[in-house]
């Protein structure tokens, strides 16, 4: 154990039970503390914990999410890191599984004594560790649980560090195609979503609202995350002859079902898919084919939010590339806690944690992705920009006051 | 639901079918010759599928032309595992401690793919990635005619190989009683040597053909273990025919199952059709006497 955790460890074993934990690991964990002895460790770098999927099905965002956390601590750090003292990230890899993401965030918090987390990827993997994280009154602001059912869940300590939910990535598409004229707009809608809260919540906002507006939903297929094989699911769209389609997706399953479609030679009017297309790999895999392809997105690199032209800079000198959306979301969850912990002066476990939290209910942060803040849930208040690739780039299309390109309708042929 | 959304299914599950036979061939050709459950061949196929990736984004060839490489490399590797790993496990528990062995291979290849390529999801993007040819209504994709054309191929001449050369004369025999073919002269541990070559080179030729078509991953092989195995119970272990058709009937049933139940039903069509065989007849639909007739 480090000198610096002793002067805590009373107040941590007070709130170990009063959280009402199994005791024994606790105790001794406090009392390995108290045997190192010594200094106050206000010099003693602050220690973050997190948790990631950098293997198994999520770790093509997961290693996204790490870069951006990796990038924030570096940028922290050569700025004189958090009230002064330096930020260390200790991350794990829970290989995209719920069970291991729960090991890995009781072990940082009981064991390792972390003076802070931050959440992992995905929602499968927030909901499970955001529940540890409230246990323990660790404030728990993740980068990743975008679907409804994270806030569902009661969490007191969440915060979504992203501009809108799932279910609102679409909201400018949806408000533009219903207010189409009647003969130009899509009359018929195919869905295809893979059995996950984040994919669903995506692709059913948009298909819900345009069902409500009167379109007809002709497909509406749901797949399991392990599905490579799309020739079957594209063969139905294909049959269905749909006038437009929506790929509630993530990667893989994104790329696999438009080359099945391209290979049956289904020509839709607008073609949706969420997260995919702004991967960086993702023109890499389709090719020349992505032309017309929609896709919302809560980040941009162009974005003039000062804090962001700044963080664009370092990225980009540091890695070479611009950072994607999955850096972006990392490094505002960086930001997000950051400014808590500056303005309430605090980054350790016990009461600390519940200071930081009333003070997000209350203030609003700014971000790389604008200003943010957050309802009782833990829920962002925003909406997701829309980007087409068009002339061979990926670029802004919705809302109208943020567009770097005409909306383009119908879609070239892939 | 149309008749051409039917054919376009039964022309999928074709080709999926193919692809399937070629693998579960090899799977179960491990199990025949030495009675090895070989958890690692998908990794292989992963592997050899991300070596054609890496040879097409190194030299701009086509990734089908790595073959002259892989192949003959899964070869030897297949001689040197069986020779250097699979022969030090005790016969009486052998078929059980290789699956520890094999599941410990699997995993040491996923780790090294993700360690020298990283777990970014790869692609190999191709000239004719997207195209297709029309038959009668159907569209099928050039490359997954292609890979169902290196499937069949690949099939037809390990059939050609185990029926009329030598080898596979040796190689059925030792498959149908070990201690006959000794009598008889059989170097059983070469022949057994080479047969898992072979099983190793059928994953190479497999894992090409999955290239053109798929989204490549580390982890993906554990989606494939999955289905082969249960394959090769249902087609008899050990029965390289029965692979085949047990493949080729599950690859359409999945694909035509897709269109009434969706994908998440479909895809238990391999274990309902596992469960049904260990419950109706545990050795196969194909097992038995035709596995050793072959």
């Amino acid at each position: 154990m480090s000198p610096r955790l002793s002067p805590r460890t009373a107040r941590r074993r007070a709130f170990a039970v009063v959280a009402g934990l199994s005791t024994a690991a606790l105790v001794l964990t406090a009392c390995s503390g108290e045997e190192g002895g010594g200094g106050d460790g206000s010099d003693d770098p602050i220690v973050v914990g997190i948790s990631l999927p950098l293997t198994g099905d999520f770790s093509e965002p997961g290693k996204g999410v790490q870069r951006g956390y990796e990038a924030w601590a570096q940028f922290i750090n050569e700025d004189g890191g958090l009230l002064g003292r330096q930020v260390e990230l200790k991350i794990l890899d829970d290989q995209s599984n719920a069970d291991r993401v729960v090991q890995d965030y009781e072990a940082l918090i009981a064991q390792d004594e972390v003076d802070l987390v931050f959440g992992p990827f995905s929602t499968r993997l927030v909901v499970p560790s955001a529940r540890v994280a409230e246990e323990y009154g660790m404030l728990f602001v993740e980068p990743a649980g975008a679907a409804n059912e994270v806030f569902e869940q009661g969490f007191e300590n969440l915060f979504y560090a992203a501009p809108a939910v799932a279910d609102d990535h679409y909201n400018y598409l949806a408000e533009h195609i219903l207010a189409m004229p009647e003969d130009e707009r899509p009359q018929t809608v195919a869905v295809a979503a893979m059995d996950d809260p984040f994919a669903q919540g995506t692709a059913y906002g948009l298909r819900d609202k345009l069902a409500d507006g009167g379109l007809e939903i002709v497909v509406d297929e749901v797949y399991p995350p392990n599905t490579t094989d799309f020739s079957s699911i594209a063969a139905k769209i294909d049959d269905s002859d749909a006038d437009m389609v929506i790929g509630g997706t993530q990667y893989q399953d994104a790329v696999n079902l438009i080359v099945s479609l391209q290979q049956l030679d289904y020509q839709p009017q607008l073609a949706a898919f969420s997260t995919a297309p702004t991967n960086p790999e993702f023109a890499s895999a389709i090719g020349a084919k992505t032309e017309g392809i929609l896709s919302p997105t809560g980040y941009t690199e162009n974005a003039g939010w000062p804090s962001n032209v700044d963080f664009v800079e370092r990225y980009t000198a540091l890695h070479g590339n611009a950072p994607g959306e999955d850096e972006a979301n990392a490094f505002t969850t960086g930001q997000v806690v950051a400014a808590a912990v500056e303005a309430v002066g605090c980054a350790e476990q016990g009461d600390c944690q519940q200071e930081l939290v009333d003070w997000l209910r209350t203030n609003e942060v700014e971000t790389v992705v604008g200003p943010l803040s957050w309802d009782e849930t833990g829920k962002p208040q925003g909406a997701h920009l829309i980007q087409q690739y068009v002339d061979g780039a990926i670029q802004i299309v919705l809302p109208e006051d943020a567009m770097e390109a005409e909306l383009v309708h119908p879609k070239p042929e892939w | 639901m149309t008749g051409t959304l039917l054919f376009q299914s039964l022309v999928l599950g074709v080709l999926l079918g193919g692809l399937y036979a070629l693998l579960a061939a090899g799977l179960t050709l491990y199990f025949g010759v030495m009675r090895v459950v070989m958890i690692a061949h998908s990794a292989f196929l992963i592997l050899a599928a991300y070596l054609a990736w890496f040879f097409h984004q190194q030299t701009g060839m086509d990734p089908l032309l790595s073959l002259v490489i892989t192949v003959p490399l899964f070869f030897l590797v297949g001689v040197g595992m069986q020779r250097l790993l699979i022969t030090r496990l005790r016969p009486a528990t052998l078929t059980m401690m290789s699956v520890l062995l094999t599941f410990a291979v699997a995993l040491f290849i996923e780790g090294m793919i993700g360690f020298v390529w990283s777990g970014t999801q790869r692609r190999i993007q191709l000239p004719y990635s997207g195209a297709s040819i029309e038959f009668f209504g159907a569209r099928i994709a050039v490359v997954k005619l292609v890979a169902f054309a290196l499937a069949a191929l690949a099939l037809a001449g390990l059939y050609l190989l185990m029926k009329h050369s030598r080898f596979g004369q040796a190689l059925r025999a030792t498959i149908q009683h070990r201690e006959a073919a000794q009598l008889v002269g059989i170097k059983t541990d070469r022949v057994a040597g080479f047969g898992f070559g072979l099983g190793l080179a059928t994953a190479a030729i497999g894992g090409t053909a999955l290239s053109l078509d798929a989204t490549i991953y580390p982890s993906l092989h554990w989606h494939w273990i999955g289905p082969l195995m249960a394959i090769i119970v249902v087609g008899g272990l050990g029965s390289i025919p029965g692979a085949a058709i047990a493949a080729m009937v599950l690859g359409i049933g999945q694909s035509l199952l897709q269109v009434p139940l969706g994908t998440t039903w479909a895809q238990t069509i391999f274990y309902v059709a596992l469960f049904a065989t260990l419950m109706l007849r545990p050795q196969g639909f194909f097992g038995g006497r035709l596995a050793q007739r072959f």
